[in-house]
């Protein structure tokens, strides 16, 4: 490349490559991300078919590709973005290459390959349209798609160097400052502190003539951020050409980019872009031929987060130990070798071109007073779309979390963003509303940081997070203050108890008091951020905190030693689930039936209609696999073997004098409190309100999904000699708590289920024709009573609701079903496999709808009169609010109308039988104390739905055996409330073969259902049991979790390392 | 790869390194900042650890006390003591990865290869090793093995990543590979094919050029296929020394204006029929090399004046 002599040379340059052409714009062109990321998911195989595809067909001249950095949006990697119609193909196998080659020659869009928002399914065709990209400003970040990071001519055809070329036309050093300055910009490495004043202080230091430093921060040591990699990496020209500009204001001739090694794609660019610009004349001893000086070379870090912090960089870059030293003298008087040094981050470089084109005042527009301009963030984690994301600063956490990042994946809720990574803190997901800025995240007890926003949800555990960052603070901690060295370790060391369940209450004080002395003595800014992390969980979620140490429970499942199996811990119950799958790969059926009926006495009712939530948090199903179908070896072990193949462990027997419990209700909490309290030697006496026992077993659940001989066979083997049943008795009808307490049953145990939908309000809404879906369902599982007829409609998109929907088309005398539902199917609350069979079979699902008017003639219903819905922000839990459009007005002619908005349980009936009033809360279900079910009269207990409302049947068997173990702490007189034990795998079961090999092709098992035509009007059940093959093959993918806690040590030398070299 | 013949790293094993060398990248790095990280890395890149030795000779050299050497190679990260094993598996523990499970796969790793990380296997094939963050945060976890990146790597996909080890990231079936492909090349001075029908390499026709290094002169038949590192020559030239080649019809230099990103050793470009330049780096052992379709005008003047290519690709 020839050497350019002066501003005009370079315009002239950049003017030859419009002309000639060497950027071509005339053709469509193939862009592809291959930063770090994009490489990492394969997208350097996605361009040599690319290649391989343009020479096959020899139309190279007709289609351009351009290979890019990181463009931010790193979940869909790789991916083709096409211009000019900026068509987005993501996630790209090899073989789809000359699918989208052959769309964009024949001018078509590949509809199959078209990029589809996760949020509506519905096709975006342009990337412009993406909610992702749709709510950035990509002042910075925007550039990278634009441009081949390792070609010095794209740069300049995007106008690149312009504002150097504008800064050298008249060198003012001073003008540059006063424009930095009227931008408001502040150091985008993480303290804000405003660069524009930075540099003023810089120009002026030291001697005259004396040599002076730039120095580029690109040592992004927040494990987790990668903002400046991916700016060095897809468009270090920009880095260069603010560096030269700072160089110029404060009178620097030499300029360093400071890089971590572990980025060795932005060092190689950075490189390369050095080499370029020296061979132009942008850099060196003339610079474009005038009298200004600016060298420029690359230092490796070579791994120490310390080396972040400003005066440590210094001394690594001088070859040294990068520990810290006391400041003042601060770098810019006081810098390399003693010479004046100006430090920026890499995103406050990559402003400068922006600021000094567009000007200081014209800048300052973007974002809020005070924190002007755009950030960059990294956000990751648990999000739907993880990437990149440039935001006016000011924009609400909220926004840039659910509008651009999507929302949780999976059903796990968002709890809380981390910013700033090892130096920041947790925000909760209830103060999403703070915007970001510098001043409200510090207030908030975190800070901006570099960048870095990692999304934490239901499934990450604060403690664990906590102590994360304090390993590797003690880890990266360089040693020379006493406290920060000590403190990290000592911090690391209490998280560490705590997240093995030895943690102690006092612990959580020390911490504290430890925290902030660290803050308080450390020399340099790692130190005095140190603790953050942990005052930041302290502050929002010290009761995440005391969990872990007083009920031994990681409620996230993350503490290894608290959590043991993930899928034994995931289970409310208890299941050793990983210990009956191994059962079933050795063929040990009715050892797995004991392992199944030990924990749960409804082993058949649960492996048809749990909701697993041992599948949900099975380690198999990670990152993209299955979870191990663990439900339906449950019912392959429970269809073949027989119950009475289990014989219960009896801890005491009941002989006259043991004190009696009055159990009312016979759902599946009541039934185990009264088996467990029958095993402790408790003599019970259930009364049921209808004429069988089984609750909302038998009333609430269709028998296409759970025959009642099921039930009843359960039930059946549950009762002993210990229980007796009184069906036909109803609480308030029949007997009193009072009248209970005076007949001498010492305690009393509510588990009345919640039997009582919701009304949704209308006028009209006892009109004949409309029933409450409980009503509806219990007409029919108990009666036999077909209540739906004509056109039904049912207004919710619970598990109620779809069944009641299912149910009523199964009815002889219906002709549709419609399912009304205020959200969209996404956000139904109902099992998405029931959403699926009830459409499958007919269902039809009118979403995004408000019930405005119920229409009557004659007095029966004839129709519903209903609102459009919109989807409006999201409330605290992140759902989008459904909001009502006014004028959208329209009728369904209905003439059945079921209501299953939710349920309650008849509580009336409590306040009606107890001469003392049962605490209620406000929606209706009985206030038990959460740690020992106790209500607020003495000796009367409460468990099941009647007190967390509608709820999963795991559920309410976990609290009847709660309940039982309560009830008899209190007859016997002990502390209800103690500390807990973590249930760990303690039952080593010999595996077959390599735990995760099935020997199949690795997907999970299915077990055969009743086909569609079949079942849609059917009763009988519709899943079936795996074959006996299957099974064990299914069982064979089980990762063995539990063998971590369980196999017996090796003795074979075989792990030994080899050691370290000691000098 | 398109590169200048097939050069395996060897392995060093637990052998000291010479002293020469020691001096050699001490000398080099004399008047540079920060020298002694430099020097400290260049070893390790060469010799993939930092042996008791080349701490000694790097003292010795530099005439700066063994500690003082010692305290920075065990200050930073990057610096290992130990030699690695053949295959280096590095498992990303930054925050992203961290809550997206990274734990759970660290765990898996450390059972699969029955050690901890920082440690090497006694048959030193594979060397484990945890990093604070790689930077591909939106992937995670990632696993790195051999400096190829795994993306969303859960326990599951541990033992898999560990086989594609064992039997090679790169698979050597040219043939099957949908990613490797021929490429009809001529000579950018004459034009003339340089396509040899006489000596298959990969069972195909080969690039055939004359090459000249250290005083030696000899054939040097390449693989036309884009992504095989198959070749065949009737000399053996140095491993490292820059090699000048010749078309065989016009005798040119084919010595190009570009120079290795790697190795700053001349690249040669080869036009392409129908448009486009590849080109490849005369270092023996070099790997870098280059595949540009989109220079925007095709042939033999595109050759000498295109922008540089990235070895990525």
């Amino acid at each position: 490349m020839m050497r350019l002599q002066s501003v005009q040379d370079l315009a002239r340059f950049r003017q030859d490559i419009y002309s000639e052409q060497t950027i071509r714009y005339d053709r469509p062109t193939l862009v592809v991300c291959a930063g770090t990321g994009g490489q990492a998911s394969g997208s350097n195989d996605i361009i040599r078919v690319i290649k391989r595809v343009l020479l096959e067909r020899g139309i190279q001249d007709r289609l351009g590709l351009r290979i890019t950095g990181c463009q931010g949006f790193c979940e869909m990697d790789p991916f083709i973005l096409v211009q000019p119609g900026r068509q987005l193909y993501p996630k790209l196998r090899m073989e789809d290459v000359p699918r989208v080659i052959d769309a964009v020659l024949g001018d078509y869009v590949d509809e199959q390959l078209i990029y589809k928002d996760a949020r509506d399914g519905r096709p975006r065709y342009s990337q412009n349209d993406i909610p992702f990209f749709e709510k950035q400003t990509r002042t910075i970040l925007g550039s990278n798609e634009k441009l081949d990071p390792i070609r010095i001519r794209d740069y300049l055809a995007l106008g690149g160097y312009t504002a150097l070329e504008k800064v050298l036309s008249s060198p003012d050093p001073d003008a540059i400052i006063q424009e930095v300055i009227a931008s408001g910009l502040r150091g985008r490495g993480g303290a804000g502190f405003p660069t524009g004043q930075k540099w003023r202080l810089a120009r002026t230091s030291g001697r005259k003539d004396e040599q002076k430093f730039v120095v580029c921060n690109a040592d992004e040591g927040d494990p987790g951020a990668y903002m400046d990699r991916s700016l060095l990496e897809g468009n270090p020209h920009a880095i260069l050409e603010g560096m030269i500009i700072a160089g110029i204001a404060i009178g620097a001739t030499e300029g360093i980019i400071y890089v971590r090694s572990e980025y060795p794609l932005a060092v190689k660019h950075s490189y390369i872009a050095i080499k370029h610009a020296t061979e132009l004349g942008l850099l060196g001893d003339r610079i474009l031929g005038s009298d200004l000086r600016f060298n420029m070379s690359i230092v490796r870090g070579a791994g120490a987060f310390v080396c972040g912090e400003e005066t440590a960089l210094i001394k690594s870059v001088e070859g040294k130990l990068g520990e810290p030293r006391q400041r003042p003298p601060y770098p810019i008087h006081k810098g390399i070798d003693g010479h004046p040094t100006c430090i920026n981050n890499v995103e406050t470089l990559a402003n400068i071109p922006v600021i000094i084109n567009r000007g200081g005042a014209e800048f300052a527009k973007i974002g809020v007073p005070g924190n002007t301009g755009t950030k960059i963030f990294s956000l990751v984690g648990k999000i739907k779309s993880t990437g990149l994301v440039e935001v006016p600063l000011g924009i609400k956490i909220r926004d840039v979390v659910y509008e651009i990042g999507g929302g949780q994946v999976g059903s796990a809720k968002i709890k809380a963003v981390q910013t700033g990574g090892p130096s920041g803190g947790c925000i909760p997901a209830r103060m999403f509303d703070l915007p970001i800025d510098y001043d409200s995240l510090t207030k908030a007890g975190s800070i901006m940081g570099s960048g870095g926003m990692i999304v934490m949800d239901e499934r990450t555990c604060m403690v664990d997070v906590a102590k994360y960052f304090m390993s590797f603070l003690k880890d990266e901690s360089c040693g020379k203050c006493f406290t920060c060295r000590k403190g990290t370790q000592r911090m690391y060391e209490i998280l560490e108890d705590i997240s093995k369940g030895k943690g102690t209450l006092d612990q959580l004080d020390l911490l504290e008091e430890l925290a902030t002395t660290v803050k308080d003595t450390t020399m340099c800014g790692l130190g005095q951020s140190a603790p953050n992390p942990v005052l930041s969980t302290l502050r929002y979620f010290r009761e995440e905190c005391e969990r872990h140490v007083w009920d031994k429970k990681c409620d996230a499942h993350v503490c290894k030693d608290l959590v043991g199996a993930p899928c034994q811990s995931a289970c409310p119950a208890g299941t050793e689930a990983w210990r009956y799958v191994a059962h079933i790969r050795r063929g040990e059926y009715e050892e797995a039936y004991r392992v199944i009926r030990e924990a749960n006495p409804f082993p058949s009712v649960c492996s048809r209609v749990c909701n697993h939530p041992c599948e949900e948090h099975c380690r198999a199903g990670e990152h993209g696999g299955e979870a191990i179908a663990i439900r339906a070896l449950k019912r392959f072990v429970t269809d073949r073997v027989d119950p009475s193949t289990y014989r219960p462990l009896r801890t005491a027997y009941p002989d006259s004098n043991s004190p009696k419990v009055a159990i009312i209700g016979s759902g599946p909490a009541g039934l185990t409190a009264a088996h467990h309290l029958s095993l402790r030697g408790y003599r019970s006496t259930i009364f049921e309100q209808a004429a069988k026992p089984g609750g909302m077993l038998y009333s609430a659940i269709p028998a296409y999904r759970l025959p009642p001989d099921v039930i009843r066979k359960e039930i059946e083997s549950i009762l002993d000699e210990n229980i007796e049943v009184r069906c036909n008795a109803a609480l308030g009808r029949d007997f009193t708590i009072d009248s209970l307490q005076s007949d001498g049953y010492k305690a009393v145990l509510i588990a009345i289920g919640a039997h009582k939908s919701l009304r949704l309000g209308l006028p009209g809404e006892d009109t004949p024709g409309i029933y409450p879906s409980i009503e509806f369902l219990r007409a029919f599982n108990t009666g036999g009573f077909a209540l739906a007829r004509g056109h039904v409609g049912v207004i919710g998109g619970g598990n109620s609701a779809v069944d009641a929907a299912r149910l009523a088309l199964r009815q002889k005398e219906v002709k549709s079903v419609t399912l009304f539902y205020r959200r969209t199917r996404a956000e139904m609350p109902a099992f998405a496999e029931e959403i699926e069979a009830a459409i499958e079979e007919g269902v039809i699902l009118e979403p995004l709808v408000t019930p405005m008017r119920i229409l009557a003639k004659d007095g029966r219903l004839t129709g519903v009169e209903f609102l459009r819905n919109k989807l409006g922000p999201r409330d605290a839990s992140g759902r989008p609010q459904p909001e009502p459009v006014p004028g959208t007005e329209f009728t369904a002619s209905l003439d059945t109308l079921i209501v299953a908005i939710s349920e309650g349980s008849d509580t009336d009936c409590i306040r009606a039988a107890s001469s003392s009033l049962i605490e209620m809360s406000k929606f209706g279900t009985v206030n038990a104390d959460p740690a020992t079910l106790l209500t607020n009269r003495p000796g009367v207990f409460a468990a099941g739905d009647v007190v967390t409302g509608p709820n999963t049947v795991i559920d309410a068997v976990a609290a009847g055996k709660k309940a039982a173990v309560m009830i008899d702490r209190y007859l016997s007189g002990t502390t209800l409330r103690q500390p807990g034990t973590a249930r760990l795998p303690h039952i080593y079961v010999e595996p077959v073969g390599p735990p995760g090999d099935g020997n199949g092709n690795g997907h999970r098992a299915v077990a055969p259902h009743v086909a569609v035509e079949a079942r849609r009007r059917s009763f009988a059940e519709v899943d079936g049991t795996l074959s006996t093959e299957d099974a064990r093959r299914e069982a064979g993918r089980c990762l063995r979790c539990d063998l971590e806690f369980t196999q017996p040590s090796k003795t074979n030398a075989e792990v030994s390392v080899v050691e370290g070299v000691a000098l | 790869m398109f590169a200048y013949w097939n050069a395996k790293f060897d392995f060093i094993g637990e052998e000291d390194m010479i002293a020469e060398e020691v001096a050699r990248v001490v000398e080099k790095h004399a008047d540079r900042r920060g020298a002694l990280i430099s020097v400290l890395e260049d070893i390790q890149q060469k010799y993939g650890y930092l042996s008791r030795g080349a701490l000694e000779a790097v003292a010795l050299k530099s005439r700066r006390s063994l500690v003082d050497i010692y305290s920075v190679a065990t200050f930073y990260r990057a610096f290992s003591l130990s030699p690695r094993g053949r295959h280096l598996v590095s498992a990303c523990v930054g925050t992203a990865c961290h809550v997206r499970g990274a734990p759970g796969v660290v765990e898996e790793l450390k059972r699969r290869l029955g050690i901890n990380p920082g440690a090497t296997t006694t048959d030193r094939e594979f060397t484990l090793e945890t990093v604070n963050c790689l930077g591909a945060c939106a992937l995670g976890p990632i696993v790195v093995v051999d400096g190829r990146y795994n993306p969303n790597v859960g326990v599951a996909k541990v033992e898999p990543i560990i086989a594609k080890a064992i039997r090679g990231s790169e698979a050597d079936d040219a043939l099957h590979d949908e990613r490797i492909f021929p490429l009809n090349v001529q000579c950018p001075r004459c034009g003339h094919s340089l396509l040899d029908e006489a000596h298959l390499v990969d069972g195909q026709a080969s690039i055939r050029l004359r090459g000249n290094a250290d005083g030696q002169s000899g054939w040097i038949n390449l693989s036309r296929l884009y992504g095989s590192v198959h070749s065949v020559t009737d000399t053996l030239f140095p491993n490292d020394s820059i090699t000048s080649f010749r078309c065989p019809n016009c005798d040119h230099d084919l010595a190009g204006p570009v120079h290795c990103n790697d190795c700053d050793a001349p690249m040669v470009p080869l036009g392409i029929t129908g448009g486009g330049i590849v080109q490849f780096c005369s270092r023996r052992g070099c790997p870098s090399h280059t595949l540009d379709l989109d220079s925007g005008r095709s042939g033999a003047t595109a050759a000498f004046n295109a922008p540089e290519r990235g070895s990525a690709s």
